[in-house]
């Protein structure tokens, strides 16, 4: 324990470096995927045959592509190079614009038939009944779900140290690697994870309960 | 619209149906069914469940797409057969308002925002433009203190209130109701048949979908009585349900009036 601890003080800096990588990586991530996730869940209720889709292709292809293989195809396999971050962040992205679409799909399904009636029977254009009474209804029914799955695609920032981001795992394992602490430096690593996921959760436990409050 | 107004129009009436057809699949809703509502006249649609009184109405504002017939609104006029155009459309819902029997208040928004949103987004109208009228349209319909108010802390009588306060604030030439009673325990039901009454002697011109058959005959300048899709019989209210010369009428009159 005193030895974790140990390891922990002594390398504290790197560590907290690897985790503000991590954190900015999963900003990167959400930044473009959430609203990559609400184009694609628009885009598959389309009126338009072609834009449904290619909007349904899109997610079923983000979702079937493991994080990892998608990382590596975004990173090594398309010509242009890119920074590993910014790899990262896209193939990430990715992912989560796949699996969101999917969460935002049902939220915005979810908003009764009647309200888009009015709305028509009102006057008001498509464009302005998404914007003004399907989406911002259809996201905070999502919402808890769509902070449960950040959380989760913060875990899967870890995938990165594959692609040599220097997030908290590499940071760790290169630290192991010359001091040969495996266990300790992943138990760390695994704390500080668990630390900001932990909290996230507690957050997005709250959220959820003051928006059922008020529904 | 002012009386003055409508005298004026006199001559055309505010809508027109012509050979209005619905079929859902091969399901036969409305048989062809032509009706006239003149400016400032109020026509109750009464009839049993299944008639095709909703499927009507929701024909006039196309919220519904006839599968046959014209029909025309305060000189709008579409074509089942053509294709409707997105101006055309918007010409005729800017002419319409319709009122729920579920109200469809949008429940993230107050009340005030429901009304002055589609003022903006429809009309154009600048947000203090829109919250003058709204404002002014509240304390109409008695709710001039549930501004700020969701409509989840508003009682039913009160959202539909809120529902036609919202419909009035686009300046339609014609309201379209759909049972706005039936959702509401009766004395609240009273709160909302009262701004109704009101509307109509002011001269709105009103088609009222309705189980409220002293408001059919009392309140309404013709009636029309619906069965199976066509309309069994329509003329003066009073003298339908003094002597309905139909006897589905007479059945249909016979079944509800017990019922009260
Ligand atoms: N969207 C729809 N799809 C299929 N059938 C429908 C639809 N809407 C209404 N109908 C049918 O049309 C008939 C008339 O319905 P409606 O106009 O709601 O009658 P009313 O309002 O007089 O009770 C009913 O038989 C109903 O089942
Ligand atoms: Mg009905």
């Amino acid at each position: 324990m005193t030895g974790i601890w140990q390891d922990f003080v002594t390398h504290q800096g790197q560590l907290i470096d690897g985790l503000i990588v991590s954190l900015q990586l999963a900003g990167l991530t959400l930044l473009f995927g959430l609203p990559g996730g609400l184009i694609l869940a628009i885009a598959g209720t389309s009126r338009t045959r072609l834009t449904r889709y290619v909007a349904i292709a899109l997610t079923e292809i983000g979702r079937g592509t493991p994080a990892l293989v998608m990382l590596q195809l975004v990173y090594n396999g398309i010509p242009v190079t890119l920074s590993g971050l910014l790899s990262a962040g896209i193939a990430l992205a990715l992912t989560t614009a796949a699996y969101t679409s999917e969460i935002m799909r049902g939220g915005l399904q979810a908003v009764p038939e009647g309200e888009i009636e009015a709305a028509s029977a009102l006057g008001m254009s498509r464009w302005d009944t998404l914007r003004d009474v399907v989406i911002p209804q259809g996201l905070r029914i999502a919402l808890p779900s769509l902070m449960s799955f950040s959380v989760i695609m913060f875990q899967a920032t870890s995938l990165a140290f594959t692609i040599a981001v220097p997030e908290l795992m590499s940071q760790a394992k290169s630290i192991a690697n010359s001091n040969f602490h495996y266990f300790n430096l992943f138990i760390i690593a695994a704390v500080m994870y668990a630390a900001i996921t932990i909290s996230a959760s507690a957050f997005t436990d709250r959220v959820e309960r003051r928006l059922s409050r008020h529904v | 619209m002012s009386l003055a107004d409508a005298a004026a129009s006199k001559t055309t009436s505010a809508i027109r149906l012509d050979g209005v057809e619905k079929r859902f699949g091969d399901h036969l809703v409305l048989k062809r069914i032509s009706l006239e509502v003149q400016p400032g006249q109020v026509v109750a649609l009464i009839g049993p469940s299944g008639a095709g009184k909703s499927t009507l109405l929701r024909c006039i504002n196309l919220l519904e797409r006839p599968t046959a017939g014209t029909i025309t609104v305060d000189g709008v006029t579409v074509h089942a057969d053509h294709e409707i155009k997105e101006r055309d459309l918007a010409a005729l819902r800017s002419r319409v308002g319709m009122v729920f029997q579920s109200f469809n208040l949008f429940p993230h928004m107050t009340a005030l925002r429901n009304i002055t949103l589609p003022q903006q987004r429809v009309l154009g109208r600048s947000k203090a433009e829109a919250e003058a009228r709204a404002r002014a349209l509240l304390s109409r319909v008695g709710l001039a203190d549930k501004a700020d108010q969701y409509p989840a802390r508003c009682s039913g009588g009160q959202q539909q209130r809120i529902a036609i306060a919202r419909a009035l604030a686009l300046d339609p030439k014609v309201m379209l109701f759909d049972e706005p009673t039936s959702a509401l325990d009766p004395e609240v039901g009273l709160e909302v048949l009262k701004v109704m009454r009101e509307l109509a002697d002011e001269g709105m011109t009103m088609a009222v979908v309705t189980h409220e058959m002293q408001f059919a005959r009392d309140v309404s300048d013709h009636l029309v009585v619906m069965g199976d899709g066509d309309i069994i019989e329509e003329g003066d209210p009073h003298q339908i349900f003094a002597d309905p010369q139909q006897a589905r009428t007479r059945q249909f009159l016979r079944a509800v009036l017990d019922r009260e």
